[in-house]
């Protein structure tokens, strides 16, 4: 049983064919990453995995069970994390309070006891806070703790939003468009991040990239979209010299 | 010594002495103040906190002060056993008006909704004159416990005084845990906080039903303190009153919910003979701290000292 | 009974037409800002205001009290847009909302202020009259509603089609960046149009105020039957805010008629409430809620 078994997926927006027909397996311990032309239902395949579309067609189980008929929140709650493309992280929150609202099902304070203020409600979100301190020191990121999140740098948001993802420790995490906008150095440390997780956690990991040699690096399987069909998968070197990929996606 | 946020308990120890100091008119403004702190803290949980445009409140605040008149009234329980069920009837109001936010209806689309919500109350206030006695009013006799009866300033100072304590404890408990939070993330993006798991529907409700709790207590409150009821005070004046009191003293923030509160609810007693000033000028303030201060004064004290800021995170 | 019908759908569209106005002046501020004004009311109800200033303060005849009165809403709305709108433009929506009520509140605020709650009329610009026909009666009033508002749907249809300006505002409807990637000045142009808007929306508040007494309340009523057309023919849709119009126009007299009066307050809420419930895009809109 893989850990993300995803068998004929189809999204359809009104009469238009985002993903057709998609299969494939994610297992723990592996780096999947998705490329393909613009338009091509990258993003459409991510979001029907986190429950925000829903399919036309197909199914999508996560841990052997059914996940395409969840809401979000119920998928995330199962222990599917995402990121953002652009800004998923709380602006008016600091990125402690972040990592804090990654961990929201993790802290078991109820209303009653937040409302009469027991000992019980008042330990679990003290040791929230710990853990989510924890986190960013993890990262070697504690400095920007107390900070807004809207006034971090490009590359502290990307970091703060991933730990966030990762906090409740997921066994899948997707990634959409991780390295835009991140200066050399940044992506490199990303890069890492993203090895050790894989290997060290054994978590499985599926990203959306448009920088290639980022992906070629990164990643231990390729898949290439192209008008809404999985048209290849493989090791990016055998998927580089695929034929079919370099006309469709590379142009050459 | 470590300045922290027990500091706030002097302020109503202080306030225990204030009846000593003021006429009963002025007592009467006070107590306004209070009725209007409850007001203000539950209006910015769902404006401030979670984000949403609803012009429910005056909805809640007159359902609130009519539950309480009309159990006092037409069931002769006395006004301190309606306290309560005033604010359960504002909290289903609340949750009645969260059902089309849980159909995905957001923004102004909301607004329109929860405007035209409040308006249908009112009229509602008028037809209704078996209960409410229509445009007439109804008036709610005075409080009484034991022989004990509510009737002047002072004693309805120290009742309330009580009341605004515990909501504003209860509340900033809440505003301040991972409920709050959650709150926050559903306004700053809906879909990342769906992504981190919370429950965002659920959410919701659970705001709009807390924000009717609260106002529903302080339409209670009005109606002990006013004695009468009349439809024209849930009409739209009241309503930017509300929202002058939470852009003024600041969005999603509990110590300006207080402000707010203080700053705004004496001014319309102040311009009584002038109608039609209390809305110029409230348009004004609006219009000006929108312009140049859109977190409101307590953003301005809490770079005086964290203990003004809007949240305060508990660790050691 | 049903011999009524024919006269409650007369009357209807009659009224219908100005909420129809009312409600077209708002989608096209809407469209070019996306800014959903709720002092729109109050702006409507100050052209009757101003009319009525011209004529009894000032003693001028109707109708350079009617132009002076649509000039002077147009140049409040674009001095509001300008002034007020444009600052916070790209910042949250609750800003927006809150800046246009706040606005709206004030320039309540100043027309209590000058009448107090007292119920003022405007001057009647012509004797009123009334026609018979098919066993329906009209008034002259409901006769120029008709005729004032169809003439102003054939002329904005005209501008909005057929000149350059008109194609540049579509071009805007579209997309605000890309206007001014092709350099149009997008302030200029979001300015005028709330001019446009604003003065659109006076002469319905003009026309209302043949048959309401004004009074500073009158704006929210206003708002709201704008409010019911615009969600009825779906948020954005021209011919929607029109259609949207007329349709509550005679829903307000036919179950006012057949059910009960008091329809004829609270249907407009009611439209709001169940179409925002049932199919909040409205007849003719755009999806308008978000999936969650």
């Amino acid at each position: 049983m893989a850990l993300l078994e995803i068998t004929g997926a189809s999204v359809q927006f009104g009469g238009l064919t985002a993903v057709n027909e998609v299969s494939f397996q994610a297992e723990p311990g592996e780096v999947r990453a998705l490329i393909g032309p613009n338009g091509a239902g990258k993003t459409s395949l991510f979001k029907a995995i986190a429950g925000e579309e829903p399919l036309s067609a197909g199914t999508i189980r996560f841990q052997g069970a059914p996940i395409h008929d969840l809401t979000p929140h119920e998928i995330s709650a199962r222990g599917v994390r995402r990121t953002f493309q652009n800004g998923g992280l709380f602006g008016e929150l600091t990125a402690l309070e972040n990592i804090l609202a990654g961990l929201h099902t993790r802290i078991p304070s109820s209303f009653g006891g937040l409302l009469l203020g027991t000992r019980a409600a008042k330990t679990a979100e003290k040791n929230g806070t710990r853990k989510a301190r924890a986190l960013l020191e993890m990262m070697g990121i504690p400095h920007v703790a107390d900070q807004w999140a809207r006034d971090l740098s490009g590359g502290q948001q990307r970091m703060v939003e991933i730990v966030r993802a990762l906090a409740t420790d997921p066994p899948l995490l997707l990634l959409d468009e991780p390295a835009v906008g991140l200066a050399p150095p940044a992506r490199a440390e990303l890069m890492k991040i993203i090895r050790r997780l894989v290997e060290e956690e054994n978590i499985a990991v599926i990203l959306i990239e448009h920088a290639i040699e980022f992906v070629m690096t990164v990643c231990d399987t390729l898949m290439v979209l192209n008008n809404g069909e999985l048209i290849a998968e493989g090791p990016p070197e055998e998927v580089r010299r695929n034929r079919e990929v370099l006309e469709a996606y590379l142009g050459r | 010594m470590k300045l922290t946020r027990s500091v706030f308990w002097l302020l109503p120890i202080a306030a225990l002495a204030l009846p000593l100091l003021v006429n009963p008119y002025h007592q009467y403004v006070v107590n306004l103040i209070l009725v209007y702190v409850v007001v203000g803290v539950g209006f910015n949980i769902v404006v401030g906190n979670l984000g949403q445009l609803a012009f429910s409140n005056v909805a809640f605040f007159g359902i609130g002060a009519y539950a309480s008149a009309i159990f006092t009234t037409q069931l002769g329980i006395p006004w301190w056993l309606t306290v309560i069920p005033a604010g359960v009837v504002g909290a289903i109001a609340g949750c009645a008006a969260s059902i089309p936010a849980l159909r995905g209806v957001r923004l102004f689309y909301l607004a329109i909704m929860t405007l035209a919500f409040g308006e249908l109350m009112r009229w509602s206030y008028i037809r209704t004159p078996a209960l409410t006695g229509g445009s007439m009013g109804l008036t709610v006799p005075p409080a009484e416990l034991f022989g004990w009866v509510l009737e002047s300033e002072t004693q309805k100072f120290y009742v309330f005084l009580v009341i605004v304590v515990v909501i504003v404890v209860a509340v900033s408990r809440i505003l301040e845990s991972r409920i709050g939070r959650a709150f926050l993330s559903i306004k700053n993006d809906e879909r990342a906080a769906a992504a981190m798991a919370v429950p965002t529907g659920r959410y919701f409700v659970l705001a709009f039903a807390l924000s009717g709790f609260v106002v529903g207590i302080g339409g209670s409150m009005y109606a002990a303190l006013v004695g009468h009821l009349s439809p024209e005070a849930f009409d739209l004046v009241q309503l930017i009153l509300h929202f002058a009191i939470i852009m003024v003293g600041g969005l999603g923030s509990l110590v300006g919910s207080i402000l707010g509160a203080v700053l705004i609810t004496a001014t319309p007693e102040l311009f009584r003979d002038w109608p039609g000033f209390e809305e110029l000028m409230f348009g004004i303030v609006i219009v000006i701290v929108i312009l140049f201060l859109p977190r409101g004064l307590a953003s301005l004290l809490a770079r005086v000292h964290p203990i003004f800021k809007d949240r305060y995170l508990r660790e050691d | 009974m049903l011999s009524l019908l024919p006269q409650l759908l007369v009357s209807g569209i009659a009224i219908g037409m100005l909420y129809a106005l009312i409600a077209l002046s708002m989608t096209i501020l809407y469209r070019a800002t996306t800014v959903v004004n709720f002092g729109h009311g109050d702006l409507v109800m100050a052209g009757a205001y101003m009319v009525l200033i011209f004529m009894v303060n000032v003693t001028l005849p109707f109708l350079p009290a009617l132009l002076l009165s649509l000039a002077a809403l147009f140049g409040f709305g674009y001095l509001l847009h300008r002034a007020f709108i444009w600052p916070i433009i790209n910042g949250p929506h609750l800003g927006l909302a809150m800046m246009a009520i706040a606005i709206g509140y004030a320039v309540r605020g100043l027309v209590r202020l000058e009448y107090g709650s007292e119920m003022a009329k405007m001057p009647r610009p012509f004797e009123e009259q009334f026609f018979f026909a098919f066993n329906t009666v009209m008034t002259l009033d409901e006769i120029t509603f008709c005729v004032v508002v169809v003439v102003m749907l054939v002329v904005s249809y005209l501008v909005f089609s057929r000149t350059r300006f008109g194609r540049i505002v579509q071009a805007m409807f579209q997309t605000q960046r890309g206007a001014s990637l092709v350099g149009i000045n997008v302030r200029l142009f979001n300015n005028l149009i709330w001019g446009v808007g604003c003065a659109l929306g006076a002469l319905g508040g003009v026309m209302l105020g043949l048959i309401l007494v004004l009074d500073p309340d009158a704006g929210v009523w206003t708002l709201l039957r704008g409010f019911a057309a615009m969600t009825l023919g779906g948020f954005g849709s021209l011919h929607g805010a029109v259609i949207g119009g007329l349709i509550i126009g005679v829903l307000e007299k036919v179950l006012g008629t057949y059910v009960s009066t008091a329809f004829i307050d609270i249907t407009c809420y009611l439209v709001i409430i169940v179409v925002l419930l049932v199919r909040p895009r409205g007849l003719f809109g755009q999806h308008a809620t978000l999936r969650i």
